[in-house]
């Protein structure tokens, strides 16, 4: 219990002071994280897009193999993208091994099935009569999409809130492809794991709770931007 | 000159033919009536005028222009028309945005929007409602704003799919009355589904007698008068006529007794009238239901005709027959034989009285 207290006592006192290796680390995790969620958003949105107003065959099965992904263990993710960008692998070339931008690479992979899953799930969850009711008003085809994606809103940033929130709390990726060098690829994550491992106990509270607070207020700016 | 031309059209889902061989020609600038019993296709002919459906067969010729043409043609052409659709549906947001949307679409600039959208708001009564959430309208008001989010891109051709079904006598009123406007400023040509014949022939130049193919087109009193078929006949054949008392208890309630029975009416009459009930208005139940209609009465069935899909009934209320219609489902459903006690249940403003 103490050491709860005491790791919130080292929180605020970490947070008021502004402790630089603290802010460094907090900043890094910000930007790795929104980084991926833009940019599975970015390929997500519109790929879930495709698939919902396409039919083709297969569709069903496309869809059950995205929705199986959601849950993908992330070491499992991590090790494959390891195996990609690693010297021997096909992007090897690219030395993004224990580099943000491998991290942000993979975390990307990570979230992507959740982005055009969910996003498939928003859209589908339009009625068919709103499409019928944007064309019979004289809407393009690029209208219709863009009205109906409005309408969809609220379950697409759920989305992108549910994508965020699981690119910054995973911790496999983190360490296999970051490789929790100090003042590089160091995330909260992974130093949470890391300070744990050392016995470091209230440190890591404290990081946890700079954690949660983070995402809360991601979560509130998504937010404000819902209601707008 | 014609601003619609349909040929040979047909319809298919999957094997069910909803719409067989439609020739249909439409005047620029009149009303034009489609009526028909439920099920019968008015909708998917609407659907398909619209450009939102394709036909199996046939062609839809707009202002001369065929619309089986590119994407970009039926675009246009899909500009030119206005669509009020049967199910009342909204966009999330204002009702401003609903009713601008068609112009925002078109690329108006902002003033002209802003303009637009309130004349005709103003125009359906409901320019306090601008800034309203769209989803908290109630089922006349949406109404109400779907034809304002229609008229304000000006539409050649406005299709209303039974604007005024399941409405409050004051927003049917309303949307009545602006539909008589229209027609008067024959400008917009108007192609208006119903099932209620009255209201047809009432807003109608011209009718047009539905049911998967056409059975009759013409001027209303034609269609009354002279029926071209037992289809038509049967259809249009004004049943359950009730002679009886009438007093004015309310603004809008008449009450009509005649014998035992007590009618309500939302029309007005005074002293001597005759009230009709259209077959399909009454609702039939085995227990007297606790719902918001005015008229319950409770009678016994003398006689039970097969038509094919609809069960015709007759049910002997007091000394007076009521002729009533269920479908085959329902009557099969509530296993009904010859005197049995029935409820028949009918609002006032199903009730329709004359001299
Ligand atoms: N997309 C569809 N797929 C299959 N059947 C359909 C489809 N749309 C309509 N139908 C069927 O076509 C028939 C005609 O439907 P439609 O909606 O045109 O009738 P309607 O005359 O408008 O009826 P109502 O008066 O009840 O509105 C119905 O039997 C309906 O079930
Ligand atoms: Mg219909």
């Amino acid at each position: 219990m103490s050491e709860i207290i005491e790791g919130i006592y080292q929180a605020i006192n970490l947070i008021l002071t502004l402790n630089p290796e603290m802010l460094e680390i907090t900043l890094r995790t910000i930007y790795i994280s929104l980084s991926s969620t833009l940019f599975a958003t970015i390929i997500g949105v519109p790929l879930g897009g495709l698939i919902n107003f396409k039919t083709f065959k297969g569709k069903r099965g496309l869809v059950n193999i995205i929705q199986t992904l959601y849950s993908v263990p992330t070491v499992l993710v991590g090790l494959f993208v390891f195996l990609l960008i690693s010297r021997a692998g096909i992007l090897g070339e690219l030395n993004l091994l224990f580099t943000p931008t491998g991290m942000i690479l993979c975390q990307t992979i990570l979230i992507m099935p959740i982005l055009v899953g969910f996003t498939i799930n928003a859209l589908s969850g339009v009625e068919k009569n709103i499409e019928d009711l944007a064309m019979s008003l004289g809407a393009n085809q690029f209208q219709t999409i863009y009205t109906i994606m409005k309408e969809a809103k609220y379950a697409l940033m759920g989305a992108v809130i549910l994508g965020f929130g699981r690119a910054i709390s995973e911790v496999g990726v983190a360490l296999l492809i970051g490789g929790n060098i100090r003042g590089f690829t160091r995330v909260i994550t992974t130093t949470i794991s890391l300070e744990t491992s050392r016995g470091n106990i209230a440190l890591s509270v404290a990081l946890g709770i700079i954690l949660m607070l983070i995402a809360l207020v991601i979560n509130l700016i998504l937010n404000i931007i819902q209601e707008k | 000159m014609y601003l619609l031309e349909i040929k040979d059209l047909n319809k298919k889902y999957g094997n069910k033919k909803i719409l067989e061989n439609i020739n249909l020609k439409v005047k620029t600038g009149i009303n034009l009536g489609l009526i028909g019993p439920t099920g019968c296709g008015k909708t998917t002919l609407l659907r398909l005028i619209d450009l939102l459906e394709n036909p199996t067969s046939g062609k839809i010729i707009f202002d001369g222009i065929n619309t089986s043409y590119s994407k970009k043609d039926k675009l246009q052409i899909r500009r030119r028309m206005g669509m009020v659709f049967q199910k009342p549906l909204t966009f999330k947001g204002t009702v401003f945005h609903n009713v601008a949307y068609g112009l925002k679409i078109r690329g108006e600039n902002k003033d002209q929007v802003q303009e637009k959208v309130y004349r005709n708001l103003e125009l359906l009564g409901m320019d306090e409602y601008a800034e309203r959430n769209a989803a908290s309208l109630s089922g006349g008001e949406t109404q109400r704003m779907a034809l304002a989010r229609v008229l304000v891109t000006e539409p050649d051709l406005l299709l209303l799919d039974e604007p005024t079904s399941n409405l409050d006598p004051l927003s049917r009123e309303k949307i009545e009355e602006l539909i008589l406007q229209l027609k008067k400023e024959n400008k917009t040509t108007i192609i208006m589904t119903t099932h209620d014949l009255i209201q047809g022939q009432q807003l109608s130049d011209e009718i047009v007698i539905l049911n998967h193919k056409i059975f009759q087109i013409g001027k209303p009193e034609e269609i009354f008068r002279k029926p071209q078929n037992q289809f038509v006949a049967d259809f249009v054949g004004v049943k359950n006529v009730i002679q009886g008392q009438a007093i004015l208890t309310s603004e809008k309630l008449t009450m009509i007794k005649k014998g035992n029975i007590t009618l309500y009416s939302s029309e007005k009459g005074n002293g001597k009238v005759f009230a009709s009930i259209r077959p399909e208005d009454i609702s039939l139940s085995l227990e007297k239901l606790d719902n918001s209609s005015l008229n319950k009465l409770k009678g016994n069935v003398i006689q039970i005709e097969d038509v094919g899909a609809i069960i015709h009934l007759k049910v002997k209320v007091d000394s007076e027959i009521f002729t009533v219609y269920m479908t085959r489902k329902s009557f099969l459903d509530m296993n009904i034989s010859i005197g049995e006690t029935l409820w028949l249940e009918f609002k006032a403003t199903g009730v329709h009285l004359f001299q």
